[in-house]
């Protein structure tokens, strides 16, 4: 299935998932839920070959990605060689087992931004919530990213055990002198759609959360920029996914798997290329996947005839295919879908079984499960 | 705050102006973020070096594209640029 005729637009992001080892069980992880059986890991020079034919075709913004890339051994390496091809990198990590010399190193290698994330704004949850005891230890190593002069996204995804601490959170990216703050409510994919009922908020818990978002955006505008990210279950028209398929962003997963998207691995209509087996340029120009959702030919309705189908695209193919079971259909976030009432059921369902359910938290031996 | 005659715009330390050589254009790089500037802002924002104040800066484009009256379209652009924190300015 092909999608419009007339040549792609060139990927301007690049995130680069380099491992799905982490050291953090965030139980919101957007990883794949079975990630443990994916442990043929790209090496250095096929990272290579990806970073420098990406760079070649447009991509400038670069994420260094996971699981936790802290953990590959060729991450300053890599580092280095993106810094010489042009791009612009940041590093997405929990900071866990960031050292001084570390940020030194990574700095000199042409490092260009860190975003850090924080579970919670105290020590019990955030210890709780990463399934590791961390609070501390990302505190000074998130003042020693501002002490070595990175710009610093400090970010931290909201649920419903958290989502009451926003004023401490606020208060904390504050002290730690934070440039940027990405408030971002949980998207409920991979591990988080696995624990939706306990994740998802209550209605008054948003409410609130969001003035205090309001009130600190305008109290600290021209020095900390913040973001909050609402959740598209509570919205009535779906989110422009990733701006558009196949139009600006390019994922590349550990093993190697080029997705239009970070979680379009799971979706059944087309199967994924391989940096192994093809050029990035036969990946985003050729490959059924990146052609699956271009343009509008894909469309059923409500999308089709929609006035709004170039502004959000339908919405996203995986929220689409997770809760209606075809990535075809219009993303039920969309009050327009026959089947919004799955998205409203769910919100409703969450208020009333959270309290019986446990946490499932994101590790080997829960992913061998799936 | 707004931009004035005498003070001097330089680009943001967390912000990179960069060439594209796969877009044909000038982009603006930042934390996760990418902006794609038309000419006329990459011509302004080439000159925000800290070391012109806005006088010289709108007599250099005019006289670079040897026109007048870019003063209005220099300083609105500035005042959005400032407004996004693309830009510092000091007097």
């Amino acid at each position: 299935m092909a999608g419009s005729l007339k040549a792609p637009s060139p990927p301007r992001w690049l995130l680069a998932e380099l491992t799905y080892a982490c050291p953090l069980q965030c139980p919101y992880c957007s990883n794949p839920l079975d990630y443990a059986n994916f442990t043929n890991e790209l090496n250095t020079d096929e990272w290579k070959r990806v970073l420098k034919q990406s760079r070649k075709m447009g991509a400038v913004q670069l994420g260094f990605s996971g699981g936790e890339p802290l953990v590959r051994k060729d991450l300053t390496e890599l580092v280095s060689y993106s810094h010489d091809l042009g791009y612009y990198i940041n590093l997405i990590t929990s900071g866990y087992n960031m050292d001084e010399a570390k940020i030194i190193e990574l700095k000199e290698a042409g490092l260009d931004h860190i975003q850090i994330s924080l579970q919670a704004s105290s020590k019990e949850l955030n210890d709780y919530i990463a399934g590791t005891e961390s609070f501390e230890h990302k505190k000074v190593v998130a003042k020693l990213i501002k002490k070595h002069d990175y710009p610093m996204v400090l970010c931290v995804v909201l649920h419903r055990e958290n989502i009451h601490q926003m004023k401490d959170i606020l208060e904390m990216a504050i002290e730690l002198d934070a440039d940027f703050v990405e408030l971002a409510n949980t998207q409920y994919y991979g591990w988080a759609h696995h624990n939706r009922d306990q994740l998802m908020p209550t209605q008054e818990q948003l409410q609130e959360a969001e003035a205090i978002a309001k009130e600190y955006q305008e109290s600290q505008a021209g020095k900390m920029k913040i973001y909050y990210v609402i959740p598209d279950y509570f919205e009535n028209r779906p989110k422009a996914c990733m701006n558009g398929w196949g139009t600006t962003f390019l994922t590349i997963a550990p093993d190697g798997l080029a997705l239009p998207c970070h979680s379009a691995r799971q979706l059944p209509n087309f199967e994924c290329p391989s940096v192994r087996d093809n050029s990035i340029s036969e990946i985003w120009n050729e490959s059924t996947a990146f052609n699956y959702f271009r343009g509008d030919d894909w469309m059923k309705e409500p999308c089709r005839s929609c006035p709004e189908k170039d502004k959000d695209f339908g919405g996203c193919h995986c929220q689409a295919f997770l809760l209606t079971g075809d990535a075809t259909n219009a993303d039920p976030v969309c009050d327009l879908s026959p089947l919004h009432h799955l998205v409203t059921d769910a919100i409703e369902q969450a208020a009333m079984t959270a309290a019986e359910k446990p946490l499932v938290f994101r590790n080997s031996k829960n992913s061998k499960v799936f | 705050m707004s931009i004035q005659a005498t003070s001097v715009p330089q680009l943001s330390p967390t912000y990179r102006l960069q060439w594209e050589e796969a877009q044909n254009m000038f982009v603006l790089l930042y934390p996760e973020g990418l902006i794609e500037l038309n000419q006329s802002s990459a011509e302004i924002l080439q000159v925000c070096d800290g070391k012109n104040n806005v006088t010289d800066i709108v007599s250099a484009l005019e006289k670079k594209f040897d026109t007048t009256g870019l003063e209005n379209d220099i300083n609105n652009f500035l005042n959005t640029a400032l407004g996004n924190g693309w830009i510092t300015q000091s007097a």
